[in-house]
């Protein structure tokens, strides 16, 4: 297969002392679904992971990593090489579950925010009070002008899922708020 | 920046993360082929545009997608309530008690 | 160091001198002094000229409200700022400032000459003066109003600073950290609850900074507050922002607060943001703003060395600065008294107290006569002296009647005024919440709020020390409780309080001639009393009216100083009482705030959100030359060495017709409609027909808004029976997805289909040219690339360079095309594989200007260009993509409307210049006759003109009323220096038969 251009690969923004850190996440298998009521346990069977019901959950089932998005939508990461046998799996569902299943792996790319200073960066450009914000919880939301999904993976580690074309700015934001973490300021 | 309660989400959240869609309660008609033009006109065209209560439609575009109903004063610009689209229009006394 | 600086007082650091410079002058100061401070330390008043009457100004104040002493300040290159309140600058080493509104000097202007002029600039100067004749407007006028305007000197290069932006959640917000904001904060923070202590100065303490000799709990003051300071700071749960100005108050207690980084740092540490503007979202506020001191309205007092009274005790006690050798006070409120007697201990002699109040507290009197001062009540002041900075004051007694008696004159060098305080109510007034007028304290006091939020201290009119406290800690606990948590007020103690009151009063009453008085109320803007009352007797009775005719309460210090006297003589004038000729109404934000910190982030190469595709950066490394097209940068054209737009673009389409041309199309919307109901959700949503389009076919799609005009379109395509791969224009994207989810969930719920956006997941890469196939079938996998199997709008799903592909064949050139659909990250390298492959025939990357050229050649429309709006699609000339046989669709019943079928509707057609060299220009009118009279009927206009190189001519589209059935008439485009002439024809140009696009 030919080489992929990711945007902002191999970028990095650290503030020493476990303060700052964020990159590029690895690549992933995403998949966006969308499916009504009775079909929501079955479709967690396919994908083996039991979708969370409520907007703002999450569920996981060892790589693979389910987001409740809306009433009837759900984002499913997974490792890459999943990417066939879960679309396979889908599509013998459809004919009992009519469901719709998108491909939306190159869609997005992940932005990994840690450290002790994750949730201040984070507040340059996002309105939501992290506070607020249980670990394992995901939203979609904004920041500053960019659409993104936020993913809290633990106390002081988030991932943005952000489309790509968007991903610069996204990028240029917390670079400046790097800055102000490094100086203290 | 209002905060906003989203009827899906159960939750308030940020305005910026809505938008604003117009008047509620106004529902295509089945057959507009059966509309005369004046009929037609005040559908397309004529909303109340009230001092006071007004309901209207926001969708939670960058939060879970739906579009939903809301009750809001156009004086003080708050809301009183917001309730799922598809649900009848709520009574006085509701969006009273809702405010209370 | 000059004999004005006091030893041993004051929260300066006496021992670290700093150095500064005022207009070139350099001057000494102290590590903690503001501007103001520095300069009343060297002895220096005046320090500006006023703005309309260039009329000598000093310093009035010492806090936020200053209107007079602005200054321009500079720390190198594009780092400059005009209107700075010398009262909050603080000094460091190496400050540079400038006075502002002189010329040639601050000591010498000739603008004063304005103030000779004074009966031109009275009350509605800006109205009558310029009316007059009319041939003075341009030489005279205008000039002179362009000479004058704008305060200070705006900077003239780009700003080289950062600013920055947070937002941020608590659950009690408190501003204000004088003695009620400090409490509440205190007992909030108690509880635990997350707290934002804000405070606009560099330091905590508000009014308590001023007033060391209070003890409070058993502690002197100073010590008491930094134990408090201390506290706050030592708590995980409060954050304490100071140098932060809390400028507006919003819906749901959402709060600005504007925070100065690194203004006052003598060095800037690099990549350091200047200012940040948090935003706070709160569940409780507690608004403690304090108060503003008055002042008194007479003539000449504007005259540098008159100062306020509680400003000059502020400059003592805070700063250790006398503010003059020898002052009077003249005062209508008891706290102006303690300022004289402060004075006196510090060794100034004060000469007088003047108060127009008949009777004033005996242990005031006394206290003031023990510090060897005469007191002088029931007087009033009529006017001061001194060119430059006053040198006495005219005092009169006034009798019971009302009768001024005898004047006689005071020297001094200083005189401090104090007509009694103003509760700060800004922030609550921003909530648009009620405030009550009270008759007998003559003041706007805070009523029901709107919001969740609670007044104390002096801003509520509570203003003793005690009451202050008691109030925050209470305020502060009742937050807190209503946030959630469990807090009760602490009690306590105060020694040494000396309880002040007063009255307001209006002009200050005079023995002279009040038409020649210069009484000032707003010095900023420099109205006088008299201006007021003159705006009253030619018929203004609203202060909203009086403020814009008078200018009144209008200049940047938003009149902190000077609404109520305003409003008190506007209230006399009209002989009716305040509250209702009413107080104008306070908007954010509070104080000046630069235009950085509202962008924060949002410049430079962050202004914008730049969307680029995944070949974007092929483009920019081959030259190309970008064009925005919505958030998107687009490869506009891609010069050759020398090449002009013209000369490239012309290249890029020729070489596509005749060979092969590539071009990057990912930024079309994409939208993929998946389920059960997806041909039917599609056949409701677009005028054309589709429940019978097969699997593997495409299909043009039109949308209309309901009201039957077009608002998108793009190529549809069956992938199969239940999932369509949607393309919609790139500016489109989002609104039609928006669209088709409206319907979608309140429209026709029932219906089992599901709308994702795809934009991303493809890049898209267009090729075309009679070479095209040839090109890609070698590198094709899984789909027979042959004309039978793979005809013109058809899709089909394989591999192309190893890689899945969406395969389209479809045109927007009219040649033999291909879309190329890639999962969006191996855009790049297929597009780089193509075109190493296509070097056998010339491949040629073209740009959205040559696509733009050869569609028109084609009369292809583009949605927003050729369209505005109000085109149905028979005004398009697309009638043949509406689906006769249905129902129903998005629209349609506006289709029929009786405006819609009119004849004399504009509908699109092509345009050929009689001159085939001559490009229309897009947007030129059209008119039928070129010779009746001007103004002209405009019957149309042009929407897209070019070069067309196949042709070897030029083409243009355009609306023309009836325009299809003037077909071969000419029209008449009048355009700079030339009118055109042009036929009407049909909108194909090229290739009519689509022979090529079927090759
Ligand atoms: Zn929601």
């Amino acid at each position: 297969m030919l080489q992929q251009y990711r945007p902002l690969d191999g970028s990095r923004i650290a503030v020493p002392d476990s303060v700052l850190g964020i990159e590029m996440a690895d690549d992933c298998t995403r998949f966006n679904l969308r499916i009504a009521g009775t079909g929501i346990a079955p479709a967690g069977k396919v994908f083996g992971v039991t979708l969370p019901k409520v907007i703002g959950q999450t569920a996981a089932s060892g790589d693979k990593l389910a987001l409740c998005l809306g009433p009837d939508e759900w984002q499913l990461m997974a490792p890459l090489d999943e990417r066939d046998r879960i679309e396979a799996a889908f599509a013998a569902l459809y004919a009992k579950v009519p469901h719709s299943l998108v491909d939306i792996s190159h869609r997005e790319v992940g932005i990994v925010v840690e450290g002790s200073a994750a949730a201040v960066a984070l507040c340059s450009a996002c309105p939501l009070d992290l506070d607020e914000m249980p670990v394992g919880a995901a939203t979609r939301t904004i920041f500053d002008k960019a659409q993104i999904v936020l993913i809290r993976q633990g106390r002081d580690s988030f991932r943005i899922e952000v489309w790509q074309s968007f991903a610069d700015h996204v990028w240029g934001i917390l670079q400046a708020a790097g800055r102000e973490i490094t100086l203290e300021i | 920046m209002l905060l906003i309660r989203c009827p899906h989400c159960a939750a308030e959240r940020p305005e910026v993360e809505f938008v604003y869609a117009g008047e509620a309660h106004i529902s295509r008609p089945r057959d507009p082929a059966v509309l005369t033009d004046e009929q037609w006109k005040n559908h397309l065209f004529i909303r109340s545009n009230p001092r006071g209560t007004h309901f209207e439609r926001w969708r939670h575009i960058h939060g879970c997608g739906r579009f939903f109903n809301a009750v809001r004063d156009t004086v003080t610009d708050k809301f009183a309530m917001t309730y799922k689209a598809g649900l009848p229009r709520p009574s006085e006394a509701e969006i009273r008690e809702a405010r209370s | 160091m000059s004999t004005y600086r006091v030893a041993a007082k004051g929260r300066i650091d006496q021992s670290r001198p700093v150095h500064f410079t005022f207009n070139g002058e350099r001057f000494e100061g102290r590590k903690g002094d503001t501007l103001a401070s520095a300069l009343l330390a060297n002895g220096v008043h005046l320090v500006g000229r006023s703005f309309k009457y260039h009329r000598p100004r000093g310093i009035l104040s010492a806090g936020s409200e200053e209107p007079n002493a602005l200054v321009g300040v500079s720390r190198g290159v594009g780092r400059s700022e005009p209107n700075t309140r010398a009262t909050v600058l603080e000094v460091f080493e190496g400050l540079n400032t400038v006075s502002q509104n002189h010329w040639p000097s601050l000591k010498r202007d000739v603008g004063t000459i304005n103030d000779a002029f004074y009966m031109l600039f009275s009350a509605g100067f800006y109205y009558k003066t310029f009316m007059w004749p009319k041939s003075f407007w341009n030489k005279v006028y205008e000039p002179f109003i362009r000479g004058a305007a704008g305060l200070g000197k705006s900077p003239s290069v780009p700003d080289p600073d950062t600013y920055a932006s947070r937002y941020a959640h608590c659950d009690v917000l408190v501003v204000g950290s004088g003695p009620a904001g400090l409490a509440a904060a205190l007992e909030a923070g108690r509880s635990g609850a997350k707290i934002i202590l804000v405070d606009e100065q560099a330091e905590l303490g508000g009014s308590l900074l001023s007033e060391p000799a209070a003890g409070i709990n058993g502690q002197p003051a100073w010590q008491w507050l930094e134990t408090a300071a201390d506290e706050l700071a030592a708590s995980k749960n409060v954050t304490v922002l100071t140098r932060t100005t809390a400028i507006g108050y919003y819906h749901e207690n959402f709060l600005g607060l504007c925070q100065r980084v690194t203004d006052h740092l003598e060095t800037l540490p690099e990549g350091a943001p200047r200012e940040r503007m948090w935003r706070v979202r709160a569940r409780q506020v507690v608004l403690a703003q304090g108060s503003i001191e008055k002042p008194l309205v007479f003539d000449g007092n504007d005259r540098p060395g008159v100062m306020l009274a509680g400003s000059a005790r502020t400059f003592l006690n805070r700063y250790g600065v006398k503010v003059g050798n020898r002052a009077v006070v003249v005062t209508s409120h008891d706290s102006a008294w303690l300022a004289a007697i402060n004075l006196a201990e510090a060794g100034v002699k004060v000469s007088a107290i003047i108060d127009i109040r008949a009777s004033v507290p005996y242990h005031l009197v006394d206290l003031a006569k023990a510090h060897g001062i005469e007191v002088l009540t029931g007087w009033t002041v009529t006017g001061t002296s001194g060119r430059l900075r006053v040198s006495s004051v005219r005092v009169n007694p006034v009798t019971a009647g009302g009768k001024v008696g005898r004047a006689r004159n005071i020297a001094c060098d200083t005189l401090l005024m104090c007509g009694g305080w103003t509760p700060s109510v800004h922030l609550f007034s921003h909530t648009k919440g009620k405030l009550d007028w009270n008759e007998e304290r003559q003041m706007f006091l805070p009523g029901a709020p709107t919001e969740e939020t609670r007044c104390a201290g002096a801003g509520n009119g509570v203003f003793g020390l005690l009451d202050a406290l008691k109030e925050g800690a209470f305020a502060g606990a009742s937050a807190a409780t209503d946030a959630g948590f469990k807090a009760k007020a602490g009690d306590y103690q105060i020694e040494g309080e000396i309880a002040c009151t007063g009255i307001s009063v209006k002009e200050l009453p005079t023995d002279r001639n009040s038409s020649s008085a210069k009484a000032f109320v707003d010095f900023q803007n420099d109205v006088t009393a008299k201006d007021i009352r003159l705006a009253v007797r030619e018929g203004f009775q609203s202060i909203e009216h009086i403020k814009r005719y008078t200018t009144t309460g209008m200049a940047t210090d938003q009149g902190k100083t000077s609404n109520i006297n305003g409003l008190a003589i506007a209230s006399d004038a009209v002989r009716r009482p305040t509250p209702a000729v009413g107080l104008t109404t306070f908007r954010p934000p509070y104080t000046p705030t630069t235009f950085g910190a509202f962008a924060g982030y949002t410049r430079g190469s962050l202004f914008e959100v730049t969307r680029k595709t995944a070949i974007d950066g092929w483009a920019e490394q081959n030259g190309a030359v970008f064009e925005p097209v919505s958030l998107w940068r687009r490869a506009w054209y891609f010069p050759e060495r020398g090449e002009d737009m013209h000369q490239s673009v012309a290249r890029e389409c020729k070489a596509t017709r005749q060979s092969l041309g590539i071009f990057d199309a990912s930024t079309l919307g994409k939208i993929e409609i998946v389920g059960p109901d997806a041909a039917e959700f599609i056949n409701r949503m677009y005028t054309n027909a589709w429940s019978k389009l097969a699997p593997g076919r495409l299909r043009y799609g039109l949308l209309l808004g309901e009201d039957g005009f077009i608002r998108d379109d793009g190529v549809i395509g069956r992938l199969s029976t239940d999932r369509f791969h949607v393309t919609t224009t790139t500016g489109g994207a989002a609104r039609v997805l928006a669209t088709m989810e409206d319907y979608l969930q309140t429209e026709w719920p029932d219906l089992k289909v599901w709308l994702t956006s795809t934009t991303e997941q493809w890049a898209v890469i267009a090729l075309n040219g009679p070479n095209a196939r040839q090109l890609i079938e070698p590198l094709v996998e899984g789909i027979d690339l042959s004309n039978q199997a793979f005809p013109h709008m058809s899709v089909a799903e394989g591999n192309i360079c190893g890689v899945p592909t969406r395969l389209f064949r479809v045109s927007f050139t009219g040649e033999l095309g291909f879309e190329i659909n890639v999962p969006s990250r191996y855009g790049r390298a297929v597009w780089e594989a193509l075109y190493e492959a296509g070097r056998q025939y010339d491949i040629t990357p073209y740009g959205t200007e040559a696509m733009h050229v050869m569609r028109a050649e084609k009369g292809y429309i583009i949605v927003g260009q050729d369209t505005d709006g109000t085109l149905t699609p028979d005004d398009a000339g697309l009638g043949w993509a509406i689906g006769k046989a249905k129902p129903d669709f998005v629209g349609k019943r506006s289709l029929t409307r009786s405006d819609m079928l009119k004849a004399d509707r504009k509908q699109l057609v092509g345009l050929m210049t009689r001159d085939p060299k001559t490009v229309l220009e897009e947007g030129a009118h059209i008119v039928a006759d070129p010779n009746q009279p001007v103004p002209m009927k405009m019957i149309g206009h042009v929407t897209s003109s070019y070069w067309s190189e196949a042709l070897g001519r030029s083409i243009a589209l355009a609306v023309i009323e009836g325009g299809r059935a003037r077909e071969g008439q000419t029209v008449h485009v009048p355009m700079p220096g030339k009118t055109h002439q042009a036929e009407i024809t049909g909108m194909v140009f090229f290739d009519p038969e689509n022979e090529r696009l079927n090759a």
